[in-house]
């Protein structure tokens, strides 16, 4: 196939992509539970993740993917298409986490509590547990920051968006969004070695 | 150190094991029938409202339609504090006399005006433009509500009654000549000067209804009742 025919083909089914697209937006304004459940499965993996990393906690995290997908029909009609659907869902999901993260802090308060670290087995028992373990130490150092500043470094360093995306998402400008990444940062850095001292 | 810890920890919360299948599921399944719910509450509440939404435009085009809705009106004035009374007689005050007034002043003095048929066409349209104009001079200057209707007027009303409908001119007289005392520069004051001189007319007074017809002749009120006060001369002219 020649290149003149290649991006003829190529332009098609990106024209069929957008339609396809905005069909679904318009499904998913007329809260379709069909439309809900395509996008649910296209995208619930990325939500979960970013809620799990946001919150540090499984169960508040499938609150939270729970509350986005029940709330996109009526989150979408401010939908407009400048970014995709799956950083609209991250949105959404920005703006509903605050009452999650203080959901999924006194959670993790009351288990620790409980000397609950929740092991798994793993095939290197040893890295594993490490890797669990400066996991914790750094959901615990993001409990200390505020919302934004916690928004920001798990979309930007653990996410990684780049900061225009992450902005889109959070509806801030880059520069902000800059500058909560750089006071998260030195935060965390003083509250790891804090906690690593110990 | 510190900052090679932070990455590390980072990367650490990176690499989170995946959520369960069967997590994954039993969310599917509560956003789908958390929206399912959603639904049928909308369709529910749309089940209920419709109809009584319905049922209040039918109720209401057919109060306007019918009246109902300005005695209703009425009764909620008075619930709320606003006396009956005042507020449709403020409502009413300025039409009544243009209403209660015009029929009655288009109806000539055959009595008095036989003689001159052609002197009888012109007053009843002069007169009918006339009143109205000043009624509606009274009622727009007559505040809209809460406002004491004007005492004056009422002597107006006894005096035209007297006059037209009662035909009895020393009873008219009487009472023009109160409302002229009243209101020497009221709304009605020229009416109620040729009027007056009319009933001096029919009571065979002569020489005042001469003098009362002069100004009208002369033009002291422009052109009101020039001509049938100048033809009213003439004819009493001895």
């Amino acid at each position: 196939m020649t290149d003149f025919g290649l991006s003829m083909v190529t332009e098609q089914a990106l024209a069929s992509d957008a339609e396809l697209a905005d069909e679904l937006v318009l499904r998913l304004q007329r809260a379709e539970p069909s439309a809900v459940a395509e996008v649910y499965d296209d995208h619930h993996a990325a939500v979960r993740a970013f809620a799990k990393r946001l919150l540090g906690d499984a169960a508040s995290a499938e609150d939270l993917v729970h509350e986005v997908f029940v709330s996109l029909p009526r989150a979408v009609r401010k939908f407009r298409g400048d970014s995709s659907l799956r950083t609209f869902l991250i949105s959404i999901a920005v703006n509903h986490a605050r009452h999650h993260v203080r959901a999924a802090q006194r959670r993790r308060r009351a288990l620790s509590a409980y000397g609950d670290t929740r092991n798994d087995e793993s095939s290197d028992p040893e890295r594993e547990a490490r890797r669990k373990e400066l996991a914790q130490l750094l959901t615990r150092a993001l409990d200390t920051l505020p919302i934004d500043q916690r928004v920001a470094f798990v979309l930007c360093e653990v996410e990684e968006y780049s900061s225009r995306e992450a902005s889109e998402i959070v509806g801030a400008p880059e520069a902000t969004l800059r500058t909560r990444l750089f006071h998260a940062k030195k935060k965390l850095r003083l509250a790891l070695s804090t906690e690593g001292a110990e | 150190m510190s900052k090679d810890l932070l990455a590390e920890a980072t990367r650490a919360l990176r690499e989170t094991e995946p959520v369960s299948e069967f997590e994954a599921r039993a969310t599917r399944t509560r956003v789908l029938t958390g929206l399912h719910q959603t639904r049928v509450r909308r369709r529910t509440r749309l089940a209920f409202l419709l109809p009584i939404a319905a049922s209040f435009v039918a109720v209401s085009a057919w109060g306007a339609a019918s009246g109902q809705a300005r005695r209703v009106l009425d009764r909620l004035e008075q619930l709320v504090g606003i006396t009956a009374s005042t507020s449709s007689s403020a409502r009413t005050s300025p039409a009544r006399p243009a209403k209660s007034l015009a029929p009655a002043l288009r109806s000539p003095e055959p009595a008095l005006l036989a003689p001159s048929q052609q002197a009888e066409s012109a007053p009843v349209t002069a007169i009918t433009e006339a009143a109205p104009s000043s009624a509606r001079a009274s009622a727009s200057s007559a505040p809209s509500h809460a406002e004491p209707p004007d005492p004056t007027l009422a002597l107006y009303r006894s005096a035209h009654a007297a006059h037209f409908v009662a035909h009895d001119p020393a009873r008219a007289l009487a009472a023009w000549d109160a409302y002229l005392s009243a209101a020497p520069n009221g709304g009605f004051a020229p009416e109620a000067r040729y009027n007056r001189a009319l009933s001096l007319v029919r009571l065979g007074r002569t020489t005042e209804a001469r003098a009362a017809l002069e100004p009208f002749a002369r033009g002291a009120y422009g052109g009101y009742r020039k001509a049938e006060a100048s033809a009213l001369l003439e004819r009493l002219e001895p």
